[in-house]
């Protein structure tokens, strides 16, 4: 596929202020997001990861303004005109959610209880200020293609199973045809038997309507399994960013290597991958001086908690933010610690 | 194996709600033995059973009808125990709860209580079943939170439940629930709300306390891969039944029953083509309270037949491995 960008992040930030006391005096700043820069090409899937509050979905919800950018533009190049959505008007706005939609991480808050699928699904035509006849007909129209009947247009959320709840979000999201899809943790809540039905639908839209993916979980497996670039991020930071074939075969920093490590393997007479990665994420209110994982990386030098590493590039696109990257040997030895074997039972 | 003794046999299960809008037949004839010293997976679906299973054993559920026997064999030669019949008031499960059966519940900021410090609740919890002093409570309950990695454990001890991570919490309910060292400890997806990292931590914190204590443990997870990594023996569920059971490495690859080998598929696996259609089961999980009639996964079965209205027998595949299903007998 030629590398058409449709969507440039370039250095965008976003710090919540830390309020405390009957006054609401600002004492500090979470660095949700903190200098964010990567580019998505028309057609693919990005990949987004990273431990609960690294700032994944405070991306997604810059990308969507559903949050102000403190910092960075957002280029989205649509099909006649690039708008910066960090400084978009509302009524460029309204253009850019003609082409940008997105999937919540949890479909029974992103549904309203005392609305139909109907209503839930028309909500983003007639934001557009589409007329009601059109958009029930247009409602119509997408529900097949999430694998829904017409008879569900008039259920209650309520009346849903998990994986309809989230069909109905991938509809309403789909309804108004936008090339980009942004999905924030689209299966995590959902069974496994119905988190592969829903994994296979995204991907059977995606080349079906030609879609762009920025896809975010935490489960590496299926990140993996559905992207073709992965973005890495740590309390705020991107760091490390390649293709998925770079970021999990050949990937260059220890966090990477350490998530990758703590994946657990679907298979009793393999123990041994596990790597336990010590202590726990620092707070982002007071993130750890130099590189943020310095507390926690078993390669830290001094040089480490002293300095910043910048992001870096290590050839054919391949982003890592870490001051050692040429030099490290990630090989599985470092991290392998066996958990035991099975018992054999009688 | 001599050393292959059961510590805590569930025999024939049932555990029934009388809803306004029906019976749910939370549990329906679930059985299975937990080995000394060994770990118990229990897997399933949301709904599946899997909590109610676990709560039923220490007498947790108040408002249900239990029928079945929960035998639990203390050390040395007294009779066992049938926990079904202990009053779920009375002295007797309290003295078992906590001291030789201990839980590790689904969320842990729930079973913590605000108000107090995670030490008072360790030494509540110590008190309630070991005679001793203030000061020995105390070294003891610091210990505890040394032994499941909480640095600076002396310092942590005043601290309150919302002071700490995700994490910290879950480590504190081990330690409370290892303070009297007990003989089982039911973790009930003790992972579930955790990072990938932290995860990683927890299970090998219980993977090594058990061995360290000898203790048995019975793990509660929706998750396949907490089963390979952790689990000696499987039992798989579905609303409510009891799939299949096998040892762990024969379950992975050798399983019967069709909603295993279908779960077993659906995984996405490291050299699971990348991009490619995953293996998927149709529909969902029906309500529990409108669950099929005799095999209660007919409607979602691939292999589905008339035979499959009536229930299912259980079929033996050799030692400890069973399948619920009709597949497997002649016509
Ligand atoms: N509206 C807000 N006000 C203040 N802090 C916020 C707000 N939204 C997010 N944060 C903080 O920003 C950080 C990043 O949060 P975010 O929700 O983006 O993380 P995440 O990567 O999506 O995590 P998860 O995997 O748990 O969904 C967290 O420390 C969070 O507490
Ligand atoms: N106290 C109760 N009264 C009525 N129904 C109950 C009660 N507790 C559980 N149930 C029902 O029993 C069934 C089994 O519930 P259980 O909590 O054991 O599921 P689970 O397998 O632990 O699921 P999850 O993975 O979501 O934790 C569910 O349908 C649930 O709604
Ligand atoms: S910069 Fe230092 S601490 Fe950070 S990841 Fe690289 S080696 Fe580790
Ligand atoms: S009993 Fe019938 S419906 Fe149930 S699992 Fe076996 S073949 Fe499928
Ligand atoms: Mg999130
Ligand atoms: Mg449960």
């Amino acid at each position: 596929m030629p590398d058409t960008p449709i969507l440039q992040v370039e250095n965008l930030s976003k710090f919540f202020p830390v309020q405390r006391g009957l006054f609401r005096r600002t004492v500090g700043h979470v660095k949700a997001v903190n200098d964010v820069t990567f580019t998505v090409n028309k057609g693919e899937c990005v990949g987004l990861v990273g431990e609960s509050g690294c700032g994944k979905t405070t991306v997604a919800r810059c990308l969507l303004r559903l949050v102000e950018p403190d910092q960075g533009r957002i280029l989205l190049h649509g099909e006649q005109q690039t708008f910066d959505i960090a400084s978009a008007s509302r009524k460029e706005m309204l253009d850019v959610r003609r082409q940008m939609q997105i999937i919540f991480q949890d479909p029974f808050s992103s549904l309203d209880p005392r609305w139909r699928v109907t209503d839930v699904i028309a909500e983003p035509l007639i934001a557009q200020k589409i007329g009601r006849a059109e958009a029930s007909r247009r409602v119509l129209d997408i529900l097949p293609t999430v694998g829904l009947g017409a008879h569900f247009a008039d259920r209650f959320p309520h009346e849903l199973s998990g994986g309809e709840r989230q069909r109905v979000s991938i509809a309403r999201a789909l309804v108004v045809s936008p090339p980009l899809v942004v999905a924030d943790e689209p299966v995590s809540a959902l069974d496994v038997s119905v988190r592969s039905q829903i994994i296979n639908l995204l991907l059977d839209l995606q080349s079906q309507m030609n879609l762009t993916y920025v896809f975010i979980a935490h489960d590496l497996s299926i990140v993996k399994h559905i992207s073709h670039r992965i973005a890495v991020m740590y309390l705020g930071r991107l760091v490390e960013f390649g293709t998925t074939q770079q970021v999990f075969e050949e990937c260059k920093h220890p966090y990477t290597k350490a998530l990758l490590a703590s994946v657990l393997i679907p298979d009793p007479t393999h123990r041994e991958q596990s790597y336990v990665l010590e202590g726990e994420v620092p707070s982002p209110l007071n993130p750890p001086s130099g590189c943020h994982f310095s507390t926690r990386c078993p390669f830290a030098q001094e040089q480490c908690s002293a300095e910043e590493p910048d992001l870096r590039d290590m050839g054919n696109g391949h982003l890592v933010r870490c001051h050692f990257a040429e030099d490290l040997d990630l090989s599985e030895g470092v991290f392998a610690l066996p958990l035991a074997t099975p018992s054999a039972s009688a | 194996m001599p050393d292959s003794q059961p510590i805590l046999e569930v025999l024939d299960l049932h555990v029934h709600f009388k809803m306004l809008a029906g019976v749910v037949r939370a549990v329906d004839g679930v059985n299975f033995t937990v080995e000394r010293g060994r770990c118990l997976g229990i897997v399933g679906e949301s709904g599946c059973g899997k909590s109610v299973t676990a709560r039923s054993i220490l007498r947790l559920l108040h408002s249900s009808q239990t029928s079945g026997q929960i035998l639990y064999h203390p050390d040395g030669d007294d009779e066992p125990i049938d926990l079904v019949n202990l009053d779920p008031r009375g002295d007797a499960i309290r003295a078992i709860r906590g001291k030789d059966i201990a839980m590790i519940f689904q969320e842990p900021m729930t079973s913590l209580t605000p108000v107090y410090t995670i030490g008072e609740q360790i030494m509540e919890s110590i008190r309630q079943h070991q005679d001793l002093s203030e000061e020995e409570s105390q070294e003891l309950a610091i210990s505890m939170l040394n032994k499941v990695g909480i640095p600076d454990a002396e310092r942590r001890f005043a601290d309150y439940p919302h002071q700490m991570s995700g994490g910290m919490r879950q480590r504190v309910m081990i330690a409370i629930a290892l303070c009297c060292e007990p003989r089982v400890l039911i973790a009930d997806e003790p992972t579930t709300a955790l990072d990938v990292t932290i995860q990683a931590q927890i299970l090998r914190l219980i993977r090594s306390l058990q061995q360290d204590l000898d203790m048995s443990v019975i793990m509660i997870t929706h998750d396949l891969s907490v089963i390979a990594q952790l689990a000696d023996f499987v039992v798989v569920m579905y609303l409510g039944q009891m799939a299949e059971k096998a040892p762990v490495v024969e379950l992975f690859q050798n399983p019967k029953h069709p909603y295993t080998q279908a779960l077993l598929r659906s995984i996405v696996r490291p050299d699971t083509p990348p991009r490619e259609q995953l293996h998927s089961i149709s529909g969902s999980v029906p309500d529990p309270r409108n669950a099929p009639s005799g095999c209660r996964f007919r409607n979602r079965c691939p292999s589905v037949h008339d035979r499959c209205l009536e229930d299912p027998p259980v079929v033996e595949f050799g030692p400890q491995h069973t399948a619920t299903c009709w597949l497997y007998v002649d016509e």
